[in-house]
């Protein structure tokens, strides 16, 4: 039976969301995490749950505008390895996604899968990360690159509001502009994180939001 | 039968005496077992950090509450009265949650 990306997008409504350059994705022992990433040039959901603080799994849907298709499927997350010091944590995962996809305009699904690596270091003060994913869809392939640096203003404790200013730079050479860069804003409160940005060369938006209970 | 009620109501409140008494004597020397744990943790930078320290360690059945400070990079556990928890398992529930402990301090009250 396909899960279609509207059927998907329906289950964003109670909280579900992506983001390709999301920072972690596995939550603690039995942690759920939904998350959403919209750019303009793609949009993903992601929903996962956590068996351990190592493994996640769940469903990724992505429609790429930029590419014209979109994918459906289940994904897997793995930290491969985490480095925790007193004031930092570095981190690196593996990502892999099998499933389906289909071009715009065409109603015949193939199979399709992903793969992806990323990394990221932070401190309560400085936040780097990267991503690197490529995509088999059937009918084509698909492959970019994602970085990110980030400071916060301030250094909230725990409960409180944390801000983080960002800016991220992706590279999709299939794009027609392959190379963007999107100064972002990060809130983070409680169990909510929220991302705002805006992207000069596509004069797009960005909206990211990822929950964890 | 006035009588009867009279016996009956003398052995209520002779058997009911004690029974009054200990309860606080019990809680008194549960409150004086309680204690609190320190430790002292790398790799906590943000939020949800120690959301998953708080998560974990919230769901043994020894633990009483979790106070997580990521200034000094301390999880302050307290204990339920009566309860333990050995250094060992203190570090399996750090690992657990995704992190490493440096050290655990004991205060009891």
């Amino acid at each position: 039976m396909k899960i279609g990306f509207a059927a998907l997008s329906a289950v964003t409504a109670i909280g579900v969301a992506s983001g390709y350059a999301e920072a972690r994705p596995v939550s603690y022992p039995d942690g759920w995490t939904s998350m959403q990433m919209n750019n303009g040039n793609y949009a993903s959901i992601h929903a996962h749950y956590s068996p351990t603080f190592r493994d996640s799994i769940g469903l990724y849907s992505e429609r790429n505008w930029s590419e014209d298709w979109h994918f459906t499927g289940v994904q897997y997350n793995r930290l491969l390895k985490r480095w925790n010091e007193k004031d930092s944590q570095a981190n690196v995962y593996l990502k892999g996604g099998i499933g389906q996809a289909d071009p715009f305009g065409s109603n015949s699904a193939e199979l399709a899968g992903f793969i992806g690596i990323g990394a990221d270091w932070e401190t309560r003060r400085w936040f780097t990360s990267y991503e690197a994913r490529a995509y088999d869809l059937g009918f084509d392939q698909s492959a970019r690159q994602s970085a990110r640096i980030g400071v916060a203003p301030y250094i909230g404790d725990y409960g409180d509001l944390h801000t983080w200013l960002m800016l991220q730079v992706e590279y999709q050479p299939e794009s027609e502009t392959p190379t963007t860069l999107t100064p972002l804003v990060r809130f983070f409160y409680d169990v909510q994180l929220l991302e705002f940005g805006y992207t000069p060369e596509t004069e797009r938006f960005m909206a990211n939001w990822i929950v964890r209970f | 039968m006035t009588k009867l009620k009279i016996l009956l109501g003398a052995l209520a409140l002779t058997f009911a005496s004690p029974i009054a008494t200990a309860q606080p004597e019990t809680t008194e020397m549960q409150a004086s077992e309680a204690t609190m744990l320190t430790v002292n943790v790398k790799g906590m930078v943000c939020d949800f950090c120690a959301r998953a320290v708080t998560k974990v360690f919230g769901k043994n059945d020894a633990v009483d509450g979790v106070h997580v400070d990521l200034d000094s990079g301390e999880i302050h556990v307290g204990l339920k009265p009566g309860t333990t928890l050995s250094d060992d398992e203190v570090e399996q529930l750090v690992k657990k949650s995704g992190y490493a402990m440096i050290s655990v301090e004991r205060e009891t009250s």
